[in-house]
């Protein structure tokens, strides 16, 4: 009983705090605008008034247009559920979830290019496209990034990887995962999640087509999936495991906030990249993140 | 019924089928799957008990005994041939029946049983001679086969290239039965791996599995064949034949002592073909082919298990070892089960419409819903993704490379580059497969062989959905596995029995069961949902085109550009461009085509070269006498300065 309580109060915090992070970055690129800027809670509303519309779906998609986000929402915050959160650590944790977490949001991906195809529009299929290909870089950055976290604690669990901070290798690798969050969640310089060119974009333009809840269950799946990045960032980065509870959570917090903050501050100070140029950025964050995985290495041997 | 009875009786049964094939197909089909049901309980009552089974025959046959096994290892393979041969014959009653193929589906029938018996026999012979008769018989059933539909010239030309590339491999292991019979004193095979001195042997048995299991570079025959193959041909050759290389592999790496480079190598070839092979499936245009340069990646991931296994016995690290292993045979479980699926769903596909080519597809859901959902579910399996079967064996290999890694021994310095290649090959199959699937069901049929399309039978569908059953039992039911999948290790390496190597598959298969549910509950929610608010339909909005056209849609082409460019020192494109010109162009051509590099870039040159010597070579040769006591003439100056040489010495 105390366990399914425990899933639910998990569960509650993951989907009602993520729609606060696009709005915080939103707040933060008006600020340097010197803009007013919309409300933080703004895709609160959004999400709100999404729920109740009504859908227009293509004549030529078959309910798997409604099904994808569906699955991949489940397969986001399912994702969610395996990330320990501080000192709570994570609602289930066995030896080889950080793969299952990967995989999840393969399939998560699998499913959002899936209904993007369902339309038939040359548009989506070049959104699609470019996710499963700038995909193959980024999930190489990963896995070198939690080999370097393994190889630092002898683990493969999501709990124990993450407790110890990242060590010598630690610049190395929040570097890197940073430019990896900034890939995976469609942020400047990878995408640009504000343009109305729908010819330079990657995750944006897989959706154009969706209305009502199901593009609600997209828009609050993408918000979990960044604060997910956030938290495996703070967390792969910061000692969590030598903090008391309280500490640590006040950290865990504060470097959301930071991680949130600093998308923001390079959405407002950079310009996207040209797409020739983006596999170079991505292949950059698997260098770093293989240094680091070099530097886990030495500094064990010591 | 003992193994033993149970496997006379599926012998009895293909030779019976062998026997009605010709003429009697519903004789056929019961005698097959007899055959197929029985070797199926043969192999799951070694591989669920403890003893294997043996059979050594009184009369001998070629100067020796008939010498039977079937221990973990073989039961595997054979577990998994009965059930793809089982499923293709049902399959093939209605793909490649009597009244579309009156000339071919006779032969078909025959070559079938023949095709299967051989494939059983190779897996049960402990005897090099006879294994090496089963080999042959083996191929030259494939081949007929594969050539079931020799009209058309594409089809002979893929035959006659299985032939010479298998005959290339069968050569390497004549030379390695006879080279072990000789240091041996016996045809006679069976664990002997402290004689150390046999090691180097593994080299070439490796040459000769890798070619039929389609190991880059050594796959040239592999796409050609399986794509012009009938597709449950295809399926059989990808899910069951091509594995036969890799049961060889894994066969004598455990029965001979292996070479302390062997583990390096074969890890290196496995990373090597599933990064290559996937990336090569996903620039093609011919669906077929994409599935067949899919096989050559997933012989890749099997390879890296295996592979590691080897490093581990090496360096002494049974734990990983254990992991990898079992990943990797449960992985020629899995690929033969979705392989089969996809292959299945492919021939439907090109049943309806006729065509292989995703350019010319499209639109298909909605006339073939059935097909459509089989290789959704066949594409997530495949693509390694959770709830499904696919990802279950990826995870126990990563699960090894990475403890080999977090062991920072030599080991590691393989792991480590595996592990991030098995990533970036998933993350492609992933690719590829969402291509696949999205050009052939989804969006607006390209042309009209699309739109008159019609689903699958009965006959077809069910086959599918036996194998699609099979794919989620073992993505939602992990640990059903885990006891066949220590007999086969146990098999492989006694020493390994008691070693502990912690996968927690009763978990994952918990996770998998819950993550199933979940989605099923949530898509229906969501529908659900959508259909309250008030679901409209219109056209697709794409930012307000008005009319849409069909060939507007992005093309399988484009689809896979991006990564083709970052492969294009391996794929070598070639192009046709014919730009638009002048105020009125009439019309324009953009064609790409990514050949069979290593076969029409190394072999196919080398080739070329060999032949102009022959040719050269061949114009000594001209029936002129006096020529000819010319050459005699010079020989025996030749000779006569050579002894003089020597003689000065």
């Amino acid at each position: 009983m105390n366990q399914v309580l425990e899933i639910i109060l998990r569960l509650a915090v993951w989907l009602l705090v993520a729609p606060l992070l696009p709005g915080i970055i939103n707040k933060v690129k008006a600020w340097v605008a010197g803009r007013k800027g919309p409300l933080v809670l703004q895709l609160y509303f959004d999400l709100a008034k999404l729920w109740r519309k009504g859908v227009v779906m293509s004549t030529l998609a078959s309910p798997a247009f409604v099904a994808g986000p569906a699955v991949a929402w489940v397969a986001l915050t399912g994702a969610a559920l395996l990330m320990p959160l501080g000192a709570a650590g994570s609602a289930l944790s066995f030896r080889g979830d950080v793969l299952l977490l990967i995989y999840l949001l393969a399939l998560a991906r699998f499913c959002t290019a899936w209904a993007a195809m369902e339309t038939g529009s040359a548009f989506e299929g070049m959104g699609a496209a470019r996710e499963v290909s700038y995909a193959v870089l980024a999930e190489a950055a990963i896995i070198a990034a939690v080999l370097s976290l393994s190889v630092q604690t002898g683990s493969v669990s999501l709990v124990t990887i993450l407790s110890p901070s990242a060590g010598a290798g630690a610049v190395l690798l929040a570097a890197g995962l940073f430019t990896v969050l900034l890939a995976e969640n469609c942020r400047v310089p990878f995408d640009d999640p504000n343009t109305h060119l729908e010819l330079t974009m990657i995750h944006e333009v897989m959706v154009l087509d969706h209305s009502g809840p199901p593009l609600a269950a997209i828009l609050h799946g993408a918000s979990v999936k960044l604060l997910l990045f956030a938290v495996l960032l703070v967390q792969a980065v910061l000692p969590m495991g030598d903090l008391t509870p309280l500490a640590a959570t006040g950290a865990l917090a504060a470097g959301v906030l930071v991680v949130t903050v600093g998308v923001g501050l390079v959405e407002s100070l950079l310009a996207r990249l040209a797409f020739r140029r983006v596999p170079l950025l991505l292949t950059t964050a698997f260098l770093l993140c293989l240094f680091a995985l070099l530097v886990a290495w030495k500094g064990g041997a010591k | 019924m003992t193994p033993g009875a149970l496997l006379s009786l599926a012998a009895a049964s293909l030779v019976a089928g062998i026997a009605s094939g010709p003429r009697f197909s519903r004789a056929w089909l019961a005698f097959t799957l007899t055959g197929a049901v029985a070797g199926l309980t043969a192999t799951l009552a070694v591989l669920l008990g403890a003893t294997d089974w043996e059979w050594q025959s009184a009369f001998a046959l070629g100067g020796e005994f008939v010498h039977l096994r079937l221990d973990g290892v073989s039961a595997l393979f054979l577990a998994l041939l009965s059930v793809v041969g089982g499923t293709g014959a049902m399959y093939a009653r209605e793909y490649w029946s009597e009244e579309h193929y009156p000339d071919s589906a006779p032969r078909g029938r025959l070559w079938w049983s023949a095709l299967l018996l051989s494939m059983g026999l190779v897996l049960l012979c402990a005897n090099g001679l006879h294994f090496l008769i089963g080999w042959e018989l083996f191929t030259v059933s494939a081949f007929f086969l594969v050539t079931l539909d020799r009209q058309r010239p594409g089809v002979r030309a893929a035959g006659w290239l299985y032939l010479v590339a298998s005959h290339a491999g069968t050569v390497c292991l004549f030379a390695f039965f006879s080279t072990l019979a000789a240091r041996t004193g016996s045809w006679e095979l069976g664990p002997m791996r402290e004689q150390v001195a046999l090691a180097p042997l593994f080299w070439l048995a490796l040459a000769g599995f890798g070619v039929k299991a389609g190991v880059f570079p050594l796959h040239v025959w592999l796409p050609s064949a399986h794509a012009n193959a009938p597709s449950h041909v295809s399926a059989l050759m990808s899910g069951v034949a091509i594995k036969m290389g890799i049961y060889g592999i894994v066969r004598f790496s455990g029965w001979l002592p292996v070479p302390a480079g062997a583990g390096w190598l074969v890890i290196g070839l496995g990373a090597t073909s599933a990064l290559l092979g996937i990336a090569f499936a996903f620039a093609q245009n011919d669906f077929k082919r994409l599935l067949a340069y899919c096989s050559v990646e997933n012989i890749g991931v099997i390879l890296i298990g295996v592979g590691g296994a080897l490093l581990a016995v090496t360096h002494g690290d049974a734990p990983w070892g254990k992991l990898a292993l079992a990943g990797a045979m449960l992985h020629v479980w899995n690929h033969g089960a979705f392989k089969a699926l996809l292959f299945f769903g492919a021939g439907s596909v090109l049943h309806a419409t006729g065509t292989r080519e995703l350019s010319k597809l499209g639109g298909l859901w909605r006339t073939m819903p059935w097909t459509a959902g089989l290789f959704l579910l066949g594409s997530v399996a495949v693509a390694g993704l959770p709830p499904l079967n696919g990802f279950v064996s990826e995870w126990l290999i990563y699960l090894g490379l990475f403890d080999a890694t977090m062991s920072k021994g030599v080991s590691a310095w393989a792991a480590m580059p595996a592990a991030i290649m098995l990533a970036m090959a998933g993350a492609l199959a992933m690719a590829s497969f969402a291509k696949a699937g999205a050009m052939i069901f989804l969006g607006a049929p390209r042309t009209h062989v699309a739109t008159d399309a019609h689903d699958c039978g009965l006959g077809m569908r069910g086959p599918m959905l036996l194998l699609a059953g099979v794919c989620v039992t073992i993505g939602l039911a992990p640990i059903l596995f885990w006891r066949v999948a220590a007999r086969v290790v146990a098999s492989w390496r006694p020493a390994w029995v008691m070693v502990e190597a912690p996968a927690p598959l009763t978990t994952l298969g918990s996770v998998h069961v819950a993550l199933a549910i979940l989605v099923l509950l949530a898509a229906v929610w969501l529908w659900r949902k959508s259909r309250a608010n008030g679901l409209a339909c219109g056209l697709t909005w794409d930012c307000g085109y008005a009319t849409p056209a069909a060939r507007m849609q992005y093309t399988s082409a484009s689809f896979g550009g991006i990564v083709a460019g970052w492969f294009g020192w391996v794929l070598q494109p070639e192009r046709k461009l014919r730009r638009p010109r002048g105020q009125f162009p009439t019309e324009a051509i953009r064609l790409e085509r990514v050949p069979e590099t290593v076969l029409e870039r190394v072999i196919g040159p080398v080739g070329a070269v060999i032949l102009q010597v022959s040719t050269a070579v061949r114009q000594l040769q001209h029936g002129r006498l006096q020529f000819y006591i010319l050459y005699v003439l010079a020989g025996l100056i030749a000779l006569g300065v050579l002894v003089m040489i020597g003689g000065a010495q």
